[in-house]
C-alpha cells in the first residue's frame, strides 16, 4: 500500500514536471489532426501522446482513429483522409519504392522496438516436443530455433501439404521475422516473384496475410498452424489456451526496429512545423513510457495498460495487455517469464529514425523477392535516406533539451550518421552492417543473393 | 352528444393504431371502451399475453443456455452481462461529455467541475483501492483451490511420465541389443520387427495416457473459478474511473479552453511588455511576432472542439443519418426510372438485363467499387467543397457538423442506395404497369395530357406498391448498411461491431449483442415507418403487412 502512494507521488511529480514547462509552442500550420493506429499496443506512444496532453501542450488537437486494417489504413493517410499514422516499418519504405500502393511516404519517429512474438498451434508444439525432447518442460529453454518445426514441415509436405502459417502484412516486421526464424532452421518461407505476389514461390510452407485481430482464430480454426504478431494477440492465444509462443522477436532479432509513425511526403513538406510539433510530442509519450524508477520498475506502464485498454484504443482486456507491457510474457499458462526489453518505447535511443533500420527492411525486400531487380548499394542508402527524416527528429529533440523534458544523453550524438554498429544479435548469428547490405543479402543461405560487385557501385 | 364524442375519439384512435402498425393494441382500447369486454380480454390474451411470454420464454431460455456454451473468446453473454454492456456504453459516452465538458468549462464553473473531480478522484481511488485487495485475496483463494484440483493430477502426471520415460528407454535398449543378436544371427528377423511393432504400439498407448492427463490439466487451468475474473473486473472497472477522473482534472487544469487561452494571452502580453523595452531591432522583431502569433492563437482557441471519441449512440445516430442519405437516393433514382419501365414496355425491355445482373450483386462489392469511383472525386479530403460546408459551414446546424461527414459516410450511403435501388424500381414498375386499364381509358376519354395522366391518374394509383417496394428498400438498406460501416469503417454500428470483435475484451461478445439488438430494433421502428406510409397511401386496409 505504501509503495503504491510513494509511486503515485512519483508519477505526480512527473506530471507536474511534464505540465509545468511552457515552452514556446511552434507556430503549427494545421493545429487538429487526426491520426489512425492499428489496435495493437505498440500504438501506445500516439494514445500517450494525447491522453497525456503531450500533443495538446505543442497546441495540437489529435484525433486518434482505429484502423481496421494496414491496407486501408495506408490508404487513408495516401488519401488525405487521415494526417498521419502508426505503420509498420516497411510500409512508408514499400511504398516509396512502389511495393502494393505507391506513395512517397517519409518517417521522423520510431515508436518501438522488438513486442511481437511467434505462435504455434497446440497440436504442432506437441510434435516439437517429440522431435525435441529438450522442450517438453514447463519451462523450455530459449531461443526456441525453428529447427524442431523442420521435420514437422517436412513430414507435411510429404503428403502433399505445405502447412499455413500467419502474418500481418506483406511488408511488415512480422513477414520478414518468421521467415528470418523458419530460414535460420533451413524451412523455405517462399519467395516472391514478379508474378507471385504471395510469396509462396518455392515455398516449404504458406505464409499469407491475416489481419492480427483474427490471429488465435486463425490458429483455432486450422487455416493457420503458427503465426507471427505483435501484442496482445500472442498473450491472448495463451490466455484461451489455444496456442504456445515459441519465440519474441527479441530473440530474432534483438531491439529491432518495429513501427513507425508514418505521414506523406507531401503533408510533410506543407506542414513542417506541425511535423515537429508531433514528434516532440511522441518523442515526449516514448520518454513517458519508459519512465523508470530508482530500481529499473516501469513506473508509467500500468496506466498506459489502462488507457490503452479503453474500447477505443486498443480495447484489449487490461490484464491481458499488463501481461506483455509490464515488462513480463507469457509463454504458457506456466510459464511466466521476465522480458524487461519485450517493449521498448524509448530506451537504446529506440526512438530516432536511424537508416540503417531502412536499409535493413530493404535487404529483406530483396531477400524475399518484394524488390524484384538487383539494386547496388547506393540505392540502398538512397531510398533510407528518402524516407527517414533524421533533421526533423533533431530538430525536436534540440527544442525538447532546450525545455529540458529530454537530456542530451537520451538521444544520439550529434555527429552520428543513422547507422547503428554493426551487429550480431540475430538468432543465427550472421553480423549485420547497415552499410554493407550486398554482403548482408550474400551472408544468408536462402533468399536472393546479388552480384557482389554491386556493393561498390 | 358525448356518446358520439367519445366514438369518434374511439374510432380515431383505432385508426391511427391501425395505420401506425401497432393493430394489437386495438382490443386494449376496445377494452378501455367497454366494447364487447369478453371477446376483447380473449383477443388480448391470444395476441398480446401470449407473445410476451414467448419472448420472455426465449429471454429465459437463453439466460439458462448462453452461459454454457462455453467459447475460447468466453461463454455466450447472458440477458444480464448484456445489459451491463448496455450501462457500460452509456457510462463510456457520459465520460466523453465530462471530458467534453471540462475541456469547455470556464471561470466559476470550471473550478466547481475541478473540486467536484478531485472529490470523485479520492473516493474511486479508495473504492480500487478496497476492490484490488479483495480481487487479489480473490486470486489468491482461486489459486489454491485451482492448485487443490491440479496438484494430483500433476502428481500422476509426472510420475506416470518418468515411468514410461524410463520404460521406454528400457525398451529401446532391448531392442538394440535385440538388433545385434540378430547382427550375429542370434534372433531372428521376425523377433526384431515385432519388438519394434510392440515398441511403437506402447508407445502410442503410453502417449495416450498422458494425453488424457495433459488434457485434464489444461482444462483445469484454462477454467479458473470464476470469483477470481469477475473480482478482477470490478476492480479494473473503478480503475478505469480513477483513470477518467485523473484525465477530467488533467483537461481542466491545462487542457482547458479558458485556460490555455489566458496562457496565450498572457504570453503575448508578457512578448508586448518585452517589445517596449526591446532595444534591438532583432528583439522587436521576435517579440512583435510573439504578440501575434499568440494573439492569433488565443483567438483560435475559442473554436477548438474537443476531439471525442465515438460512442455508440453517436454511431447509430451517424448510421441513421448515412443509411436516410443512401435510401432518398434511391428513391430519386428508382421511383422515376421505375415509372419509365411501368409505362413503356420497350424501356423495361431495354433495363430488364442490367436489372437482373446487378441486382444479386452483394453490397460489399459495391462498396469496393464505389470506394474507387467516388473516392477519385475526393482527391483532398479536406480542402474538398462538400465536406467543408458540411462539416464547418456556419449555414448548416450543428447537428449536421456532429455527423463529421467524410469519404467513407459517402461511400457506405452509396453502397446503400445502390442495394436499395432494386426492390424499389421493380415494385414502381410493377405497381405502374398494373394499373387498372378502366383508369387509363378514363384519362384517355377526358383527353388528359401527358403529366395529368402521370399525377392525377398513375402514380396515385400506384402509390401501394411503390410503398411496399420502399419499405423493402429501407428493409435491405438498413441490413446493407451495417456490413457497409463495417467494411469501409466509417463511423457507425457497423464499425462499432467489427471494432469490438477486434479488441477482443471480456466484454465484446456482450457489446457486439448488445449492437445486433440495438440494429434490431431500429429496423424495427424504420419497418413501421414505411407500414404507416404505405397504409396512409393505400386504399386497401392493408392486412397483409403484419
Amino acid at each position: 500500500m505504501k509503495t503504491h502512494k510513494i509511486l503515485r507521488t512519483i508519477i505526480g511529480l512527473g506530471m507536474l514536471g511534464a505540465t509545468s514547462v511552457s515552452a514556446e509552442q511552434l507556430d503549427v500550420e494545421k493545429d487538429e489532426l487526426k491520426f489512425g493506429f492499428i489496435k495493437l499496443t505498440d500504438c501506445a506512444p500516439i494514445v500517450i501522446a494525447k491522453e497525456k496532453g503531450f500533443f495538446e501542450a505543442e497546441g495540437l488537437q489529435v484525433e486518434v482513429i482505429a484502423q481496421p486494417n494496414w491496407k486501408q489504413l495506408l490508404d487513408n493517410v495516401i488519401t488525405g483522409e487521415l494526417d498521419g499514422a502508426h505503420m509498420l516499418s516497411g510500409q512508408p519504405i514499400a511504398a516509396t519504392i512502389g511495393f502494393g500502393t505507391k506513395s512517397h511516404i517519409v518517417t521522423p519517429y520510431t515508436l518501438d522496438l522488438n513486442g511481437n512474438g511467434i505462435t504455434v498451434s497446440n497440436a504442432i508444439w506437441e510434435q516439437m516436443q517429440e522431435n525435441d525432447p529438450t522442450l517438453d518442460t514447463d519451462t523450455p529453454k530459449h531461443p526456441i530455433p525453428a529447427t524442431s518445426l523442420k521435420p514437422i514441415v517436412d513430414a507435411a509436405k510429404e503428403d502433399g501439404k505445405k502447412l499455413p502459417m500467419g502474418m500481418v502484412f506483406p511488408v511488415s516486421t512480422h513477414n520478414y521475422e518468421i521467415r528470418y526464424w523458419l530460414a535460420a532452421a533451413n524451412i523455405h518461407p517462399g519467395m516472391y516473384t514478379s508474378t507471385d505476389l504471395k510469396g509462396f514461390t518455392n515455398g516449404d510452407i504458406e505464409l499469407s496475410t491475416t489481419p492480427p485481430p483474427q490471429m488465435p482464430a486463425t490458429l483455432e480454426s486450422g487455416k493457420n498452424v503458427a503465426y507471427c504478431v505483435g501484442e496482445p494477440w500472442n498473450q491472448q492465444a495463451v490466455a484461451k489456451g489455444i496456442g504456445v509462443p515459441v519465440t519474441t522477436n527479441y530473440d530474432i532479432w534483438k531491439n529491432n526496429p518495429e513501427k513507425v509513425f508514418g505521414v506523406t511526403k507531401a503533408w510533410a513538406d506543407e506542414n513542417p512545423n506541425t511535423l515537429i510539433a508531433v514528434t516532440k510530442a511522441l518523442i515526449k509519450a516514448g520518454k513517458w513510457l519508459d519512465a523508470t524508477d530508482a530500481s529499473g520498475k516501469l513506473i508509467n506502464r500500468e496506466e498506459a495498460c489502462r488507457i490503452l485498454s479503453q474500447p477505443n484504443y486498443v480495447g484489449a482486456d487490461y490484464d491481458v495487455i499488463k501481461n506483455s507491457m509490464t515488462g513480463f510474457f507469457y509463454f504458457q499458462k506456466t510459464d511466466k517469464r521476465e522480458m524487461p526489453d519485450f517493449n521498448v518505447f524509448f530506451k537504446y535511443h529506440a526512438t530516432y529514425p536511424h537508416y540503417s533500420d531502412g536499409v535493413w527492411f530493404l535487404t529483406q525486400m530483396r531477400r524475399w523477392g518484394q524488390i524484384t531487380e538487383p539494386k547496388p548499394a547506393s540505392w540502398y542508402k538512397e531510398i533510407a535516406e528518402k524516407v527517414y527524416l533524421p533533421e526533423v527528429y533533431k530538430k525536436a529533440a534540440a527544442m525538447l533539451i532546450e525545455e529540458g523534458s529530454i537530456t542530451k544523453d537520451e538521444i544520439p550524438a550529434a555527429d552520428y550518421d543513422g547507422y547503428k554498429a554493426p551487429t550480431k544479435d540475430f538468432i543465427d548469428g550472421i553480423e549485420y552492417d547497415g552499410k554493407k547490405p550486398i554482403e548482408y543479402l550474400n551472408s544468408h543461405k536462402i533468399g536472393n543473393k546479388d552480384d557482389p560487385s554491386l556493393s561498390a557501385k | 352528444m358525448s356518446q358520439k364524442g367519445s366514438d369518434k375519439f374511439k374510432y380515431g384512435l383505432l385508426k391511427a393504431i391501425d395505420v401506425s402498425g401497432f393493430k394489437v393494441f386495438d382490443p386494449v382500447v376496445r377494452l378501455i371502451f367497454a366494447e364487447e369486454p369478453r371477446k376483447q380480454i380473449q383477443d388480448i390474451a391470444k395476441y398480446m399475453l401470449l407473445p410476451i411470454i414467448f419472448c420472455l420464454v426465449c429471454f429465459f431460455m437463453w439466460d439458462i443456455i448462453g452461459p454454457r456454451h462455453k467459447t475460447k473468446s468466453g461463454e455466450v453473454p447472458s440477458p444480464g452481462k448484456v445489459l451491463e454492456a448496455a450501462k457500460d456504453a452509456t457510462r463510456f459516452k457520459q465520460r466523453e461529455g465530462e471530458k467534453e465538458a471540462a475541456f469547455v468549462a470556464e471561470g466559476k464553473d470550471r473550478e466547481a467541475l475541478l473540486a467536484d473531480s478531485k472529490k470523485k478522484l479520492t473516493e474511486f481511488e479508495e473504492k480500487t483501492a478496497e476492490l484490488q485487495e479483495l480481487s487479489a485475496a480473490a486470486a489468491k483463494s482461486g489459486q489454491n483451490k485451482i492448485d487443490a484440483s491440479l496438484n494430483p493430477i500433476k502428481e500422476k502426471y509426472d510420475t506416470l511420465k518418468a515411468k514410461y520415460k524410463t520404460a521406454q528407454t528400457e525398451r529401446k535398449e532391448a531392442i538394440s541389443t535385440l538388433a545385434d543378436q540378430f547382427a550375429n544371427k542370434q534372433a531372428s528377423k521376425d523377433e526384431l520387427i515385432a519388438a519394434m511393432e510392440e515398441d511403437s504400439l506402447q508407445k502410442e498407448s503410453e502417449k495416450e495416457e498422458l494425453k488424457v492427463l495433459s488434457q485434464q490439466l489444461d482444462d483445469i487451468r484454462a477454467n479458473p473459478p470464476k470469483e477470481i475474473k469477475e473480482a478482477q473486473l470490478a476492480a479494473n472497472k473503478a480503475a478505469d474511473e480513477v483513470q477518467h477522473y485523473k484525465k477530467v482534472i488533467d483537461i481542466l487544469t491545462t487542457g482547458n479552453r479558458e485556460v490555455k487561452k489566458n496562457a496565450l494571452l498572457e504570453k503575448a502580453e508578457k512578448a508586448e511588455a518585452a517589445l517596449t523595452v526591446a532595444t534591438t531591432g532583432a528583439e522587436a522583431q521576435k517579440q512583435a511576432k510573439a504578440v501575434v502569433s499568440n494573439k492569433d492563437k488565443a483567438g483560435k482557441a475559442d473554436e477548438q472542439k474537443f476531439p471525442k471519441a465515438a460512442t455508440i449512440y453517436w454511431q447509430t445516430y451517424r448510421s441513421l443519418a448515412t443509411v436516410f442519405v443512401g435510401f432518398l437516393i434511391a428513391v430519386l433514382v428508382a421511383v422515376p426510372v421505375g415509372i419509365m419501365c411501368g409505362l413503356n414496355r420497350i424501356v423495361m425491355a431495354c433495363l430488364t438485363p442490367i436489372i437482373s445482373i446487378f441486382r444479386p450483386v452483394s453490397p460489399v462489392v459495391w462498396l469496393l467499387i464505389f470506394q474507387i469511383i467516388v473516392g477519385a472525386f475526393f482527391p483532398d479530403p479536406d480542402k474538398h467543397w462538400l465536406f467543408q460546408t458540411m462539416n464547418e459551414s456556419k449555414l448548416l446546424p450543428g447537428f449536421i457538423h456532429n455527423l463529421q461527414v467524410n469519404p467513407a459516410m459517402i461511400f457506405s450511403a452509396c453502397t446503400v442506395a445502390m442495394c436499395a435501388l432494386w426492390p424499389a424500381l421493380v415494385n414502381t414498375a410493377l405497381g405502374v404497369s398494373s394499373i387498372d386499364k378502366d383508369h387509363l381509358n378514363v384519362a384517355k376519354v377526358l383527353r388528359l395530357g401527358f403529366w395529368s395522366r402521370l399525377f392525377k391518374i398513375i402514380i396515385p394509383a400506384s402509390l401501394p406498391l411503390v410503398f411496399a417496394g420502399l419499405r423493402i428498400s429501407l428493409g435491405v438498406g438498413w441490413m446493407v448498411l451495417i456490413a457497409a460501416e463495417a467494411l469501409s469503417s466509417s463511423d457507425g454500428l457497423g464499425k462499432y461491431v467489427w471494432d469490438e470483435y477486434q479488441n477482443g475484451s471480456s466484454q465484446s461478445f456482450a457489446n457486439i449483442i448488445l449492437a445486433c439488438f440495438v440494429v434490431g430494433i431500429i429496423g424495427f421502428f424504420l419497418d413501421r415507418i414505411m407500414i404507416m406510409l404505405q397504409k396512409l397511401v393505400s386504399f386497401d386496409d392493408g392486412s397483409a403487412t403484419a
